[in-house]
């Protein structure tokens, strides 16, 4: 038995819980975010202004988050997840009430001069409320109807509020992965079944409470040749850029399409499209297989957990992950329609390169406290 | 119990197992869809995607700046901008441009030749660049053609500038007018490419090209596969040209034109000697600059260009003359200068002057007998001069001459200065591969043989003799009160040109000088000048000019200042053919003048700009020539 199979607990110096995080993911998570870096130096012409220095910067005090969040113990998460939840869903309260309107669109808090997205940390907020729920929850309860309820109630509360700002695609991704969550947590396979149902039954109210331009993007999805020249075009121009790099790409900062300025959001939403240009198929499935490898290393970690706290969490970050990752890339490969979803670590922007590394670091925290087990009387005397 | 939950824990964690391996097993076939598709794109429809990504680009469209006004020195519009509307279609987004021009047809009458044009055109030159289709566009076709636009893809309308020229053949010379552009190099303002976008080719237009121009903007539409403008990216507006205050005065131009074009082929220059203000400057005969603007046929514009008296050049500043005795005072100066003779001097004149077996004759056969510098210059005896070019030697009188602006272009802002000519032994051992020889120095002395000088550079030398500074002319209104603008002395000491100015004043106002038909007759106001005759054929030397066929007669020259006692402008007159100095250049002269003082006096302007730079003049020195002045005119009286 080795030092890192030990249990760790609150006994167990910081600096050794440290060295117990899993090193691979720090080394692949890195690599992914360094070829971030790399595209938005293309991106940006060659230059490390505007976007790829910051983008680096951010991403190393994002890895000291990763180091902080895993030195906590378990239990200050556990604590904190209520709080914290309740924060974040205030934060957007305070959005829909005095946010910053920019494009049409009402997501931004203006904190001390810092700007930033709550509806970004609405994604960690969801995640750790829910692991934190089910943790609690009798076993003999998850069958239970209320039980089922309450953990939706807290997946729709932030969700409404996203949705109202209107931000269709965080909506989506905070629900997807809030309900994916509790598919592993263990609810029954007939409320699943009963909420795809319930979900299709809600389409029409959901429809008609979308905004224009939203009900033009899932149209244009649909049908793209209603409207080539308009939003049908940004996925055209993506697939483009995409089909053009062919099997080794154009070469790195030599892609035509993010030269001549044909792709809006280059360096935020549509970052793989340059990648897939100026790297070609070889880049884009190297890409993909990182973040493949980053899920089974997760994953591996996840099944490794002895509490259900700790294995949602790490599931929860893992799900949440790849749902990114899909909507990102089938959005800009046009199998999805246009919806604001960042490739984690590699689009631009605070915010969103904070909740991911925020819920990497509650991923690796929990990994640190694997063989933890945690007491439901301790659970309950934190209510 | 405790086994109870155990067991508990365990099932709920294989059933975590459980479904997270299968969260994770459509995971990863959802990834490998997100493969499936990439390959789809990148290997099997790579063509397809790299010949539209070929086919995408930016379509950047350059904005013409509108050119800026040119304005006479009291603010009277003398070139302007005048909207027009312009139908063109732009081929990088018609893509096929024959159809589009076929579905144009439809709306406007465009005749066959017409579409063959503009078909070879959109194949020969770039694909962004606009070809006009028609230039202006009447209201109504207009309107019709913005309802169908969105039918027609590549086929806009714009509003264009026309340049217009107000002024007629008064101010032909002066302004010049604009044409295509010759030729653009790579890194130049890409408007420049625009077909309509136009240069100036002559006058100020010309000149002041980079001034007038503006700088082009530009407008960046992206532009899908199909050709069709997606959106406005980016508009760097164009900048207006600069608006230009002529130092011409228009009704000053119009009268001295109107004296001028009497005489045929003829020009005269009217200078302010105290800014080198360019006041008139009129050129027989002349042209409309407004005709070329509107578009002129090939027949009228070969008709001008092949027109005998020239009346697309600009006299003033490149005719160049053999300046004949106008140059006098140069070669007086320039002895003066060197201390080879005192103005008492006196050298005998038998009407001819013989050296190294050849004879110089004086235009007076009968000779002047015993001259000093005064007579020399008053009754321009030619011996005089070639005694005293003789001991000067070519390149001190050619320095001088220098100095007083021969040889140099002024850099006026009015395109295409001729520099006219001071002959050296190296350029004429270089141009013609032969020594100099003395005999060739005597003739310069009298303004003959090589040398050669424009009106405007006789109205310099006339300006700088006046005042004894270095007077640089200019088209451009020059500022009051900028103290940059005051000219520096030209270093001959004031008693030399003292002498001379007094000679030019007994040319005109005494008995016995040459000039004596650009005499004023007004009380107290005087002009000081010199003849000049300007040999075109040594026929003229044994013959009676009117018996000559006219291209072989003299040239009249006459330069002037006035008023004597206190000089306000210059002016420099050349007759072509006029034959004598006196004959016809000097009555011209004198003409030109009193209009210009009439002006000047009656216009409140100059009198402010008269006695405040007058101030300036006021040096000891001056107050003798003043003296001087009036005594000579006791005298006449």
């Amino acid at each position: 038995m080795t030092v890192r199979d030990e249990i760790l607990d609150n006994a167990t110096p910081a600096s050794e819980r440290l060295w117990a995080v899993s090193w691979p993911l720090i080394i692949v998570v890195s690599a992914v975010a360094a070829i971030g870096t790399a595209m938005q130096y293309s991106v940006a012409g060659g230059a490390f202004d505007p976007w790829a220095a910051k983008h680096a910067t951010r991403y190393i005090a994002g890895l000291g988050l990763v180091f902080f969040i895993s030195s906590l113990p378990v239990r200050f998460w556990i604590g904190i997840a209520y709080p914290a939840y309740l924060g974040v869903l205030s934060l957007l309260i305070a959005v829909a009430l005095a946010g910053t309107e920019i494009g049409g669109a009402s997501r931004w808090l203006n904190v001390a001069g810092v700007n930033f997205q709550p509806s970004e940390f609405a994604k960690v907020a969801v995640i750790l409320a829910l692991a934190r729920y089910y943790q609690w929850l009798p076993r003999d309860r998850l069958f239970s109807p209320v039980h089922v309820v309450l953990p939706l109630a807290l997946i729709t509360a932030p969700v409404a509020l996203v949705l109202n700002q209107p931000d269709l695609g965080t909506a989506a991704l905070v629900a997807g992965a809030g309900i994916a969550v509790m598919f592993v947590a263990g609810v029954g396979w007939w409320y699943i079944a009963g909420g795809i149902a319930a979900a299709a039954a809600l389409m029409p109210f959901v429809w008609s409470s979308l905004h224009g331009y939203q009900k033009e993007r899932v149209l244009n999805f649909i049908d793209p040749q209603r409207d080539p020249l308009g939003l049908g075009y940004q996925i055209f121009q993506s697939k483009i850029a995409l089909g053009s790099g062919g099997m080794t790409g154009k070469g790195f900062m030599r892609g035509t399409q993010s030269q001549l300025e044909f792709l809006p959001e280059k360096h935020t939403d549509f970052i793989f499209t340059i990648i897939g240009e100026e790297l070609g198929l070889v880049g884009t499935l190297s890409l993909l297989a990182l973040y493949s490898t980053i899920l089974l290393i997760l994953l591996y970690m996840c099944l490794r957990c002895r509490a259900h706290f700790t294995r949602l969490l790490i599931a929860g970050a893992a799900i949440t992950l790849f749902l990114h990752l899909f909507v990102n890339a089938g959005m800009v490969m046009g199998l999805l329609p246009v919806v604001g979803a960042p490739l984690p670590l590699i689009s631009y922007g605070g915010t969103s390169l904070f909740a991911t590394m925020c819920l990497l670091g509650l991923a690796m925290n929990a990994f640190v406290h694997r063989r933890e087990s945690i007491d439901p009387k301790t659970v309950n005397a934190l209510i | 119990m405790i086994l109870d939950g155990r067991h508990e824990e365990d099932r709920l964690r294989n059933r975590f197992t459980r479904r997270m391996l299968l969260v994770g097993a459509a995971q990863a076939g959802l990834i490998a869809v997100l493969g499936r598709r990439l390959h789809e794109l990148q290997v099997i429809e790579k063509d397809n995607y790299a010949f539209l990504s070929d086919n995408n680009r930016l379509s950047v469209q350059p904005l013409a700046p509108v050119r800026g006004k040119i304005l006479d020195r009291h603010g009277q519009v003398l070139a302007a901008n005048k909207d027009e509307n312009a139908l063109f279609v732009v081929p990088d987004l018609a893509g096929n441009v024959e159809n589009v021009l076929d579905a144009l047809r439809d709306f406007i009458r465009i005749p066959d030749e017409e579409v063959r044009r503009v078909i070879a055109l959109s194949k020969r030159q770039s694909r962004i660049l606009p070809i006009d289709i028609r230039v202006p566009l009447d209201w109504e076709t207009l309107a019709r053609i913005n309802v169908e636009a969105p039918h027609l893809p590549g086929i806009l309308t714009e509003i264009r500038k026309r340049r217009v020229y107000a002024g007629g053949k008064d101010l032909g010379h002066i302004i010049g007018y604009v044409g295509r552009v010759a030729s653009h190099e790579p890194g130049q303002d890409p408007a420049l490419r625009l077909s309509y976008m136009k240069e100036g080719k002559s006058g100020v237009e010309a000149g002041l090209e980079h001034q007038l121009r503006g700088t082009g903007g530009s407008v960046k539409h992206e532009v899908n596969a199909r050709g069709q403008i997606v959106r406005k990216i980016e508009q760097v507006p164009a900048t207006q040209g600069d608006d230009i205050t002529l130092s011409i005065d228009s009704a000053l131009q119009a009268r001295v034109m109107k004296h001028v074009a009497r005489y045929g082929r003829a020009s005269s220059v009217v200078l302010d000697v105290r800014t080198g203000e360019i006041r008139a400057m009129a050129s027989a005969p002349s042209y409309d600059a407004a005709d070329i603007a509107a578009g002129i046929s090939n027949r009228a514009w070969n008709k001008l260009r092949n027109d005998p008296g020239k009346p697309l050049m600009n006299r003033v500043i490149r005719g160049q003359y053999p300046p004949g005795s106008t140059f006098k005072m140069v070669t007086a100066l320039a002895a003066l200068d060197a201390g080879l003779i005192t103005p008492d001097e006196k050298f005998t004149c038998s009407g001819s002057y013989e050296m190294a077996n050849h004879k110089f004759g004086c235009w007076n056969r009968g000779g002047h007998g015993r001259v000093n510098l005064h007579r020399a210059l008053k009754e321009s005896c030619d011996v005089y001069f070639y005694r005293i070019a003789e001991r000067l030697g070519m390149e001190k009188l050619a320095e001088t001459a220098r100095r007083f602006g021969f040889g140099e272009t002024f850099d006026t802002g009015l395109a295409g200065e001729k520099p006219g000519l001071v002959p050296s032994a190296a350029w004429k051992l270089f141009t013609l591969e032969r020594p100099w020889v003395t005999g060739e120095t005597l003739l310069a002395g009298i303004g003959q043989g090589y040398v050669l000088a424009t009106p405007l550079q006789l109205a310099v030398m006339t300006a700088r003799l006046a005042t004894g500074k270095r007077i640089v002319p200019t088209i451009e209104k020059v500022d009051g009160n900028s103290a940059a603008a005051l000219p520096q002395s030209l270093g001959f000491e004031e008693a030399w040109l003292r002498r001379v100015r007094r000679a030019m004043f007994a040319v005109v106002n005494e008995r016995g000088g040459t000039g004596h038909s650009a005499s004023l007759g007004w009380p107290g106001v005087h002009i000081a000048g010199k003849t000049g005759t300007s040999q075109v054929s040594r026929a003229s030397r044994t013959r009676r000019n009117k018996d000559l066929k006219f291209e072989l007669r003299d040239h009249s020259l006459f330069v002037a200042y006035a008023p004597a006692h206190n000089p306000v402008f210059a002016v420099a007159t050349i007759v072509d053919h006029g034959g004598g100095g006196s004959e016809a250049a000097a009555p011209l002269s004198k003409k030109v003048m009193s209009e210009a003082l009439k002006i000047h006096w009656t216009t409140p302007q100059g009198q402010a700009g008269s006695t405040k730079l007058g101030q300036i003049k006021t040096k000891p020195g001056n107050r003798t020539l003043q003296q001087t002045v009036l005594r000579q005119r006791s005298k006449l009286q």
